[in-house]
């Protein structure tokens, strides 16, 4: 991999790119006290709409505001469909897989996959083995996270198919754009993305075989980091949010507690990992959960969005075996590249590990959120070593990947603008078609050099353009 | 041998719960080595019966009216077949290479398990390990409790016979072996006393091979198997939760059920 860094506004010359021509004249155009005034007039807007997240570790629980950048993520619309049409094989796939994993299991069978890497997977769910579920779907909504490296070609670098989460802030910093900087919507034509949610509602209702079915959010409280993005998604769709303690089961039936009386439910998206949905079944001192929900889930009365036991498709050491995945369920070659990677569990392949930790990054197979990771080339001597030991002591428990060197984007930092590194999470829809609304969400590493662009590490997000290409076509390109 | 069951079970509370609902798993099923001749529950309320992930029988019970009591009634008759030795199984056993909470095996756990079975994973090595298991962990009811860890009264070096198995556990799948808990009847011979009652089943060449290190048996015979599991808590006779006069869930598992009516195991 080649270790220079693609801009995603300027080419290697430092012209302007195609598709940010218009976007770079309008910023040329404007006095600059008018773009700051604006950025503060975002920040306090984002306050006063309670757009915040609860940072975990904080011991003040305090809820912060995720800086918001108001210079634009924009993607080509040529080089959108490729990695449009990437991410939806990737989610066929990977659906493919968690059915045939739960049921025949063909693909271990086949050999494509060690049997013991996936059915003692801690992810793995006994409570699914030989569950039907409607169109064999599992991850009804997942989050396909995208880097590129210096060639800008992207690489898929996880897949989230638990409770992928920030599909509010794409949503919000788009309404955001819009209200500060009407021109530039007036100016060229930007895909729009505000549909988002009645094509999520229309998912999650195709997830059940009943007519009309009723459909509920549910949360696990306000503490939770992403409880905003929860109570909007329920108001956005129309639906009620609901914590455990407003459900209940009887006759393997789910119902909500109402007013008017029990009301029953069909379709829980829920935003609850597995080990906290029914305290009878997974955790005991689950507060957060409803008992007897794995019954009637198990019944079929009742349909989870996700499904239980997505976690072992997403899963850091199964996610080197997803292009076989696409090749053995689609017959058809990967559309988008997966990041090269050592399974350490693997002896050969941790002595390679051991010996270069201070290039590579080295990441938890059960992990996310930028927790538990290290970044090699940004990382002390200390911090290496402390890493080694823990790496050495459950070497199964990581996989490493090359340093990619992440693609840039201008952005607003005290200096001035500066090129920060960014990453993409398109939201993949699984109901009757897969859909994705244009673009996604694109974080911002905000500190100059970082790499890690999670909003819980001091990651910013932009609004993300697809725009369209007619003026665009000399810059498409194949990725 | 024929084994004939009554089992009540009685849960007093000391308020009046308003709601309740109960995941039981108190029915037996046909195998190579028991075959249920017949079999009831006795239940306040009908429940519909659907087998859990492990593939036991499942019957969720669940109480609107208010309560003070529960009475939850087992009885029937078991055939086991004593010269069965293993029961072989479809589905693949790696799932049980799994740590729970309560199987977690830690540095100590390891070490033992590596010590007793060196590069061995055998039965024999299997029998050793149960046997070198019972003498550093002496049967003793009362001292754990049913949240303790396979660690936790691996560190004590006592327990009863479900920290016996979940400690079994832990040390079979360091070793690599899937392994997993029984939760069951034992009907003792000579005496009337029928108790709830663990064991492991360990996969060796194939098969599931049982492991009553309690009494450190190899071939259960007077052992009437109602679920398996990762753990006491996947394959436990009753789980509940109720919701008490205050708005609040109780978690409420049973630790040791109060027999009320036994007979005596008959031989035939």
């Amino acid at each position: 991999m080649v270790r220079s860094t693609y801009d995603e506004m300027y080419d290697a010359q430092g012209g302007c790119r195609a598709h940010y021509q218009a976007f770079a004249r309008w910023l040329a155009a404007t006095p600059s006290e008018l773009v700051e005034q604006r950025r503060r007039e975002a920040d306090l807007l984002f306050h006063r709409a309670g757009i915040t997240f609860t940072l975990y570790g904080d011991k003040q629980g305090t809820e912060r505001l995720i800086p918001f950048d108001t210079i634009p993520r924009s993607i080509p619309a040529s080089e959108w469909q490729q990695v449009e049409r990437g991410c939806i094989q990737r989610v066929r796939a990977l659906n493919m897989f968690l059915a045939d994993l739960y049921h025949d299991q063909r693909i271990v069978k086949a050999g494509i996959i060690p049997a013991e890497q996936v059915l003692a997977n801690e992810g793995y769910q006994l409570a699914m083995q030989g569950l039907d579920l409607p169109h064999d779907l599992y991850a009804h909504i997942a989050g396909v996270d995208l880097v590129r490296d210096g060639d800008g070609t992207y690489y898929v670098l996880e897949d989230n198919l638990r409770t992928p989460s920030g599909v509010s802030y794409m949503l919000e910093n788009r309404k955001m754009m819009m209200r500060l900087f009407p021109e530039l919507f007036a100016g060229q034509r930007i895909a729009p993305i505000n549909h988002y949610p009645s094509l999520l509602l229309d998912t999650l209702k195709s997830a059940s075989l009943v007519d009309n079915p009723s459909v509920v959010v549910l949360t696990p409280g306000r503490y939770n980091s992403a409880y905003f993005e929860h109570a909007f998604l329920a108001r956005e769709m129309g639906v009620e949010l609901v914590e455990g303690a407003d459900l209940f089961v009887r006759d393997d039936r789910v119902y909500m507690r109402t007013t008017a009386g029990p009301q029953p439910v069909d379709v829980i998206y829920r935003r609850i990992d597995d080990a906290f949905l029914d305290p009878l079944a997974f955790n005991p001192d689950s507060m957060l959960g409803v008992p007897g929900l794995l019954s009637a889930y198990r019944s079929g009365k009742v349909i989870l969005a996700n499904a239980i036991g997505t976690g072992v498709a997403d899963d850091k050491s199964v996610y080197p075996y997803v292009p076989e995945m696409i090749r053995f369920y689609l017959d058809e070659e990967p559309i988008l590249a997966n990041v090269p990677t050592w399974q350490c569990r693997k002896p050969a392949e941790l002595s390679h590990v051991l010996a270069n930790l201070e290039h590579l990054v080295v990441k938890e197979t059960q992990g996310s959120g930028g927790y538990g990771m290290l970044v090699g080339p940004a990382a002390s001597k200390a911090e290496i070593e402390a890493f080694r030991a823990r790496l050495k002591a459950n070497p199964a428990a990581y996989i490493a990947q090359p340093t990619l060197s992440l693609s840039t984007c201008p952005t607003f930092v005290e200096s001035g603008i500066a090129p920060r590194h960014i990453d993409l999470r398109p939201f993949v829809l699984s109901g009757q078609q897969v859909r994705l609304v244009p673009g996604g969400l694109t974080r911002v590493a905000l500190r100059e050099g970082s790499l890690v662009v999670n909003s819980s590490q001091g990651g910013g997000t932009k609004d993300t353009w697809v725009v369209e290409d007619s003026t665009v076509a000399s810059e498409s390109r194949e990725v | 041998m024929r084994l004939a069951i009554h089992h009540d079970t009685t849960y007093r509370y000391a308020e009046r719960v308003r709601a309740s609902i109960q995941y039981l798993r108190l029915t037996p099923q046909n195998s190579a080595r028991q075959r249920v001749l017949d079999w009831q529950l006795d239940l306040p309320e009908s429940a519909r019966a659907q087998r859990d992930g492990h593939g036991n029988i499942l019957h969720v019970l669940t109480l609107d009216e208010p309560h003070q009591a529960i009475v939850i009634g087992a009885h029937g008759q078991v055939e086991i077949d004593e010269s069965c030795e293993s029961e072989s199984d479809p589905v693949s056993p790696l799932p049980y290479l799994r740590c729970t909470g309560l199987t977690t095996a830690d540095a100590a756990l390891r070490e033992f398990a590596a010590q007793v079975c060196g590069a061995r994973r055998d039965r024999a090595a299997l029998i050793e390990l149960m046997a070198a298991l019972h003498r550093r962990m002496p049967f003793s009811p009362g001292v754990t409790e049913v949240e303790t860890t396979a660690a936790e009264a691996f560190a004590l070096g006592l327990g009863v016979c479900q920290d016996h198995t979940h400690v079994f556990l832990a040390c079979a799948r360091s070793l690599g072996i899937p392994a997993r808990y029984v939760s069951g009847y034992l009907c003792t011979a000579g005496s009337p006393q029928l108790a709830s009652h663990a064991w492991a089943e360990v996969w060796i060449d194939g098969a599931w091979y049982s492991f009553d290190v309690t009494n450190q048996l190899t071939r259960p015979e007077r052992h009437i198997k109602l679920a398996v599991g990762l753990d006491y808590l996947d394959a436990c006779p009753v789980r509940g939760m109720r919701r008490g006069g205050q708005e609040q869930m109780h978690a409420q598992v049973q630790s040791a059920p109060l027999l009320q009516n036994q007979l005596p195991s008959q031989e035939q």
